[in-house]
């Protein structure tokens, strides 16, 4: 029963879906996400991943942007939406120090004092092979939980 | 062996059951695969709608709390069933006939429905407003699909009937029988306007890209499968690649069912399928757009209905 679970859990962590929490950000990482990691030259789909619409049907959430304070509710709602098991990368410098926007009076960042954080991919956007290493890596911290 | 159980192997098994489920995960897998390669991608590994599924079983159940519980579960349960039943259903030329007990093309035509049917419920018992609206563009979408359904399949009735001397054959077997006698309708100019409506309804029916309104991601959030999480969401996944066997294998009796006998009829029938994927959803998948619903609306009604009605009368008349 063990080595059974064990082998679904590895059939499982081939399919990663995203899922894409903006929080403030000023749009420059998701430019990064939506298209450069998908365009032809870094195709993430060979690892199993798909962008998906809903957050239900979500494994790794992928959070870009400084979380506002006018976002937060929402992001942490959106965050309990999530079945678990589940993984979290933060996209950019914004979620890990504010960034740019730090110290302003409208940002309550960072982000990992209200989400558990399991990857940060730094950058002012991150390059995309920077934020392909970062869903990677997460993809080995989600097997973990499987 | 008994008929109940070759009737229940014929579902759970063979035409059916696990062998449509596996034909129907590795179109899909060429499928995303092909697309890829079309868009000079990698692409995912052939099994990873595979994975897929098994990712999905091993994630939790998320019932929402504005949900109509029973519904919202029952509804995947309802559609994987009905598909597995229509799989058996549809005959493997020079491979399988399928038992006049379990139907013929009427309930085969009832059957299709029944996809399109659970997902306007599941939309409707999500208690969510992207269900909702992908409620109404379902159905919208199914009524303007059904009316050239209705006509290809009694052009192809009334075309093998009236060959055979009655009216009307309504049995897929005797549709197979004759073809393989007297020759492909594929090859057959009077049946090329019906050939076209069909060509158009697959699209719709399947739900890819032209067609996908109901689920449409970018702006519905996948509409009625926006609330699905874990398992259930993976039971319509299985009714989607169970309803792409069905469709593409009704394509091919209905059209071009010539092949031999034994393992090499499942060969040309594996090859007719993957032939189709490729032309008839890979191709049009990658190349074209979403419609907007109420283009699609009238563009069923003028194109396919007219073509299929032209068709209908080229057969009566002929």
């Amino acid at each position: 029963m063990g080595a059974l679970s064990k082998l679904l859990g590895r059939i499982s962590s081939r399919s990663p879906w995203l899922y894409r929490i903006n929080a403030g950000s000023c749009n420059g990482c998701d430019v990064e996400l939506a298209t450069t990691a998908f365009i032809p030259r870094y195709d993430v789909e060979r690892l199993g991943c798909q962008y998906c619409a809903s957050p239900r049907h979500a494994d790794i959430v992928l959070i870009t942007g400084p979380l506002t304070v006018r976002v937060k509710d929402k992001v942490l709602r959106l965050y309990q939406e999530i079945p678990d098991p589940k993984a979290t990368v933060a996209v950019g410098i914004c979620p890990i120090s504010g960034g740019f926007f730090r110290g302003s009076y409208a940002v309550c960042g960072p982000l990992d004092n209200f989400i558990p954080v399991d990857v940060n991919v730094v950058g002012c956007p991150p390059r995309p092979q920077a934020i392909i290493e970062g869903i990677a890596k997460a993809i080995e911290i989600w097997r973990e939980r499987l | 062996m008994p008929q109940s159980l070759s009737l229940l192997l014929a579902v759970l098994l063979f035409p059916g059951g696990l062998f449509a489920l596996a034909v129907g995960l590795l179109l899909k897998g060429v499928d995303r695969r092909v697309a890829a390669r079309l868009q000079r991608r990698v692409g995912p590994p052939l099994l990873q709608p595979v994975f897929d599924l098994v990712k999905l079983s091993r994630k939790r159940i998320f019932v929402p709390d504005s949900a109509c519980r029973p519904i919202f579960l029952a509804a995947p349960v309802i559609g994987t069933a009905a598909m597995l039943l229509a799989a058996a259903l549809v005959p493997i030329p020079g491979v399988y006939q399928p038992d006049p007990l379990l139907g013929d093309l009427f309930v085969l035509f009832y059957l299709l429905a029944v996809p399109a049917v659970v997902l306007m419920l599941a939309g409707s018992a999500s208690g969510s407003p992207f269900g909702a609206i992908g409620f109404s563009r379902e159905m919208m979408l199914m009524l303007a699909y059904e009316g050239p359904i209705v006509l290809v399949i009694a052009a192809v009735a009334l075309r093998t009937g009236q060959a055979e001397g009655g009216i009307v054959t309504f049995s897929l077997s005797e549709i197979v029988r004759w073809q393989q006698a007297h020759g492909a309708f594929l090859f057959d100019p009077v049946m090329w306007p019906t050939l076209i409506a069909f060509a158009a309804f697959c699209p719709a029916n399947l739900g890819i890209v032209p067609f996908d309104i109901a689920d449409a991601e970018t702006e519905l959030l996948d509409g009625p499968l926006l609330e699905y999480a874990g398992p259930p969401l993976g039971l319509f996944r299985v009714m989607s690649a169970l309803k792409a066997v069905v469709v593409l294998g009704l394509g091919i009796c209905l059209f071009f069912p010539n092949a031999p006998a034994g393992v090499a009829g499942l060969l040309v029938w594996a090859l007719k399928m993957l032939a189709l994927m490729v032309v008839g959803v890979t191709a049009l998948r990658v190349s074209a757009g979403r419609k907007r619903i109420d283009r699609a609306f009238t563009f069923f009604f003028r194109w396919p209905l007219a073509c299929a009605a032209f068709g209908l009368v080229a057969v009566l008349v002929l």
